[in-house]
Parts: C-alpha cells; structure tokens; sequence
C-alpha cells in the first residue's frame, strides 16, 4: 500500500511537469494547427542549457529556469518567424515533417555536444526529503518542481485571460483572418505563442535537470506525453493539458510498479486510445480536432 | 471622398470576379452595393480591405492608396469590414470581441457602441457564438465601429436574420454615417438597402450595370423587374 501512495505522490509531482511541457505544446497545436513534433526536445535544450549554466557558473538549476526560458523564448520566435510561418497554412503534413527534421537537428545536434551519456545536475537540497507518512516520501526537488510549474502554467493561463497579447492569441487562433482585420499581425502572433511554448518547455527542462537523469533520447518520450496530453485534455484547452499532464504522471508512475520501463510509453498510448474511444472531446471536454483555443 | 474605387480589378488565382469596377462613397453616405448571388459584392469588399492578393487598379481611402497594403494595415487606415458570415471569434465574449475590434486605436471605451446597440450591454459576458444570430450581426457591426472607422464595409447585414431584427440594425445605420463614416452596405436585399442607402450600385457578374440614388434606383423598372420583385407603382395598365 505504501508502495502504491509512494507511486501516486511520484506521479502527481512528475504530471506538475508533464502538464507544463504538455501545455505550450498544446497552446500551438490549438492556435496555429502545428503539432510540433520538436517540443520535446526544447525540454532538451533547456535541460542541456541548465546544465551548462551550472557547470560554468555554478547557477542553481531551479534559478537558470529565468535565463533559460529567455533564451528559448527568443529561439521559438525566430524559428517561427523564419521557419514555420512559411508553411503554417500549409497541410498538417508538411508542418509535421518540418518539426521532424527540426527534432532530428537538435536531438543529433545534442548527442554530438554532449555524447548520449546520461546528465543531471545536483543540487544541495533536490534530494533531500520529507517523510509524509511512514513508508512515503517526498523529495524536495521534485516537489519545488511541481510547485513551479503548476505556477507557470497558472500564469500562462492568466496571461492568455487577461493580458492584451493573450487575447490577440485567442483570436488568431479562432479565426486568423478576422484576426488581421482587427489589425492584429498574425505572422508576430504565432511567432510570439511559440516563443512562449517553447519558453516553457525550456523552464521545465532546467526542472527535469534537476530532479533525475536525462539524455537527449528522452525529447522522443516528452513529444510523445504532451502529444497525449494535449489530446486527452482537448485541444488548445489549457486546463485540460494540465489535468491530461497529471493523469500521465499518475499513469507513468502506476505503469512503471507493475510494467518494465519502455512499456510504461505503451500505457500512456492505451490511456489515449481508451479517452478517444470513450470521450473524443477529451477529458475537459473540448474536441481534439477543433481547432479553437479556450483557457 | 472617403471610398474611391477607380477600375477596379480582383479575383481569385487566375478567375477574375471583378472587371475594372469603380465605384465612390462619400463621408457620412450610405452607399447600398446590390446584386444577385456570385455578381462578386464579397469579392469587391475583400478586395478593399487586401483580403484576397489578387487585385490591381486604384482603392483610394481618404486619399490614401490600398492597392499594395496588407490586411493587418487596412483597420489603421480606418476601414472596418463587417465580413461575410460575421466572423466573430466564437468562443470570446462579446466584450473581449468588442475590444479586438478597437485593437489598433486601443478603444476600450465600450459605451459609444452600446448606446448604438443597447442589446449588447446584458450580454458582455456571454459567449459570442451563443447568442442569436441578430445578436451577432450587431456585436460584428459593433465590433467594427470600436475600431473608430471612416468606412465602414458590411457584407449581407440581413442574411439568416428576422425582418424585424433586419430593420432595427438597418435604422441604426443612419446614426453611424452622422458622425461621418461613410457605410458601404452589401445587400441581396435590394429593397431594404435601398431604403436607408443614399446611393446605391448594382453589380452583375463583376461589373456595375446601374446606379444612382436610392430614390432613382427603386423607381427603376429593370431594378424592379429584377430585384424588387414587384411592379412599378404607377404600372401602366394595359
Ligand atoms: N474563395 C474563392 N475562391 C474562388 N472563387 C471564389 C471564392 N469566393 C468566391 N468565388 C467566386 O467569385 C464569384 C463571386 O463571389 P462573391 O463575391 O462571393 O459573390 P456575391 O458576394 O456577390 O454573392 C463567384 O463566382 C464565386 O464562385
Ligand atoms: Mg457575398
């Protein structure tokens, strides 16, 4: 019994991390129609770039979140800009084969800068622990990491609620043509929401660097979990990759007492076949396939 | 003037909808554009606010040229389109569409255009998409004026609306062009439009076949025979 709540603790801290990966995933899936196939490895890049942070100039990895959100910030706009713009009103395909590409250049681009070897970085305190009742354990780490990113993800909500560019967002995303005629400049639109997914998917790599082990195979499995994230939650709905991040932190923790590693990924793929047979509109209640955006 | 179209041509890829039309609007005039399903009215409104790419000849707006600048630069140049199907963002509220509307002069004082429409005031909150379909085609019109346009393009304003809801917008138009905006109004419905219109057009297979003023326009027995669908009043008995 322990062992299970152990688990269930372990899942609910990993799904904090899950949903704020999974949630600019989704963002430009539902504004923009891009499923990037090259978010995972944003978390990569992020993850590899706290590391350096750390190693050159001691940053603690829980701080380089700030510089490292920055800096992939600044990358997602320009690739969006300079990239994606270019065939984002093209079939879904072509989009999916320019991330492709985009991923094989940074995943191979990372194994040969940092080899495949498996990196972390430590922290004075990431592995310190309280017990919350006998036999359960939480390590600090972990925890600062949900903390931080349910705290991001809240505030990627608020922002797309309440700010001036979030709405532009949410209109360019329903309908980019009226969109332009309100005088919003849609190319600088979908350049800024990637910027921001990618933002955060650096933020939660810096996270993922500090509270376990990462190579650069792992941007395939983050791809992959946001991908099921965003659909189990509905598309585009930001709450929903939230809620669908958690329920993948449970299902990866629960899977992994029972199941051999890699088969973990399988369970994640049955979860969402089980959801689409179920409910297509996703756990929140959004059609996956409707390309509306909703916080 | 606050519209000149001068030969105007437009279409889509290689299939040419509009052949060098021209047409004017002035400040504070209601200007009807009438015409039977696929004359090419949408394609003429979109074509003045760069919509479609494919254009050339001359759309002047207060003097300044269109032809050449993009859709995001049209709403500073002071024209608001009211397009085809409304297009209003769905899943916003009425009020944060209101404020997309004022986008570009960052307008976010809502009260002009609820005293226009005063309907729009109880339903702030709601989900645009929800609402009826009258509703919506003020919160489109609405939307437009938070963008304080000089000209104002409304494309088939009546479309899938009550007569009624159709005569309350309608009545509102007058008020709009007081203040200066000159109003180009889209309109299967000839014979409501030309009954706010100053003027009016009528298109036939992308070129201007009649105009003249409303009143000219009505009396008109081929407008009548082909658009109003009734006879003449003084009907020569045979
Ligand atoms: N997006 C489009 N692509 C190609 N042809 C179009 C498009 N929209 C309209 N057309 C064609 O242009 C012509 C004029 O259409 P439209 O401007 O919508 O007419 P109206 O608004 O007067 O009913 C029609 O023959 C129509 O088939
Ligand atoms: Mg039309």
């Amino acid at each position: 019994m322990s062992q299970f709540l152990q688990a269930t603790v372990y899942g609910l801290l990993q799904g904090g991390l899950f949903a704020l990966i999974a949630v600019g995933f989704s963002l430009v899936w539902g504004v923009m129609n891009v499923i990037n196939l090259a978010h995972g490895s944003f978390v990569l890049v992020g993850a590899y770039l706290a590391f350096e942070l750390n190693r050159r100039i001691g940053l603690d990895p829980f701080a380089a979140m700030v510089p490292v959100a920055a800096a992939l910030f600044a990358a997602g706009y320009l690739v969006q800009r300079g990239l994606i713009n270019l065939v984002v009103k093209a079939p879904i395909f072509i989009t999916l084969l320019l991330t492709f590409g985009l991923n094989l250049l940074l995943v191979n681009g990372l194994i040969l800068i940092y080899s495949g070897d498996y990196r972390s970085v430590t922290t004075g305190y990431a592995a310190d622990g309280f017990a919350l009742m006998s036999g359960v354990r939480v390590p600090v780490g972990r925890l600062l990491a949900a903390v931080v990113a349910l705290l991001l993800t809240l505030a990627l909500v608020a922002v797309m609620r309440r700010t001036r560019t979030g709405l532009a967002i949410l209109a360019t995303g329903m309908d980019r043509g009226a969109a332009r005629l309100m005088g919003i400049r849609a190319r600088h639109v979908y350049a800024l929401t990637f910027g921001l997914a990618a933002a955060m998917a650096g933020a939660a790599g810096a996270a993922v660097s500090a509270v376990g082990t990462f190579n650069p195979a792992d941007a395939g499995r983050f791809t992959l979990f946001s991908f099921v994230a965003a659909v189990l939650g509905g598309l585009g709905n930001m709450y929903g990759a939230l809620i669908g991040g958690m329920v993948l932190g449970l299902v990866e923790a629960w899977g992994g007492q029972l199941l051999p590693g890699t088969l973990v990924n399988a369970v994640a793929f049955a979860v969402l076949v089980a959801v689409l047979a179920v409910r297509p509109e996703g756990i929140a209640g959004r059609a996956f396939y409707s390309s509306r955006v909703e916080v | 003037m606050m519209l000149e179209i001068d030969r105007l041509t437009a279409g889509y890829g290689r299939v040419r909808v509009l052949h060098e039309v021209s047409l004017s609007v002035d400040e504070g005039e209601i200007v009807a554009l009438v015409g039977p399903n696929g004359a090419g009215k949408s394609t003429l409104l979109r074509a003045v606010t760069a919509m479609i790419p494919d254009r050339s000849g001359s759309v002047r707006v207060a003097g300044r040229e269109l032809i050449g600048v993009a859709v995001e630069d049209v709403a500073a140049a002071g024209v608001a389109h009211v397009p085809e199907g409304r297009r209003l963002f769905p899943g916003l509220t009425v009020r944060d569409n209101l404020r997309l509307g004022g986008w570009v002069p960052r307008n976010a004082d809502l009260g002009p255009v609820l005293e226009i429409f005063p309907r729009l005031a109880d339903r702030l909150n709601q989900v645009a998409g929800s609402m009826s379909g009258g509703e919506q085609q003020m919160c489109a019109i609405a939307r437009a004026l938070m963008g304080r346009p000089r000209l104002l393009l409304i494309d088939e304003l009546s479309l899938g609306l009550a007569p009624l809801v159709v005569d309350e917008i309608l009545a509102r138009l007058g008020g709009i062009a007081e203040s200066g905006t000159g109003v180009l109004l889209v309109e299967q419905d000839a014979g409501a439009a030309l009954e706010v219109a100053d003027r009016g057009y009528v298109l036939e297979l992308g070129r201007i076949g009649l105009s003249g003023t409303a009143a000219e326009l009505a009396a008109d027995p081929r407008m009548r025979s082909a658009y109003l669908g009734g006879d003449p009043p003084q009907a020569p008995v045979s």
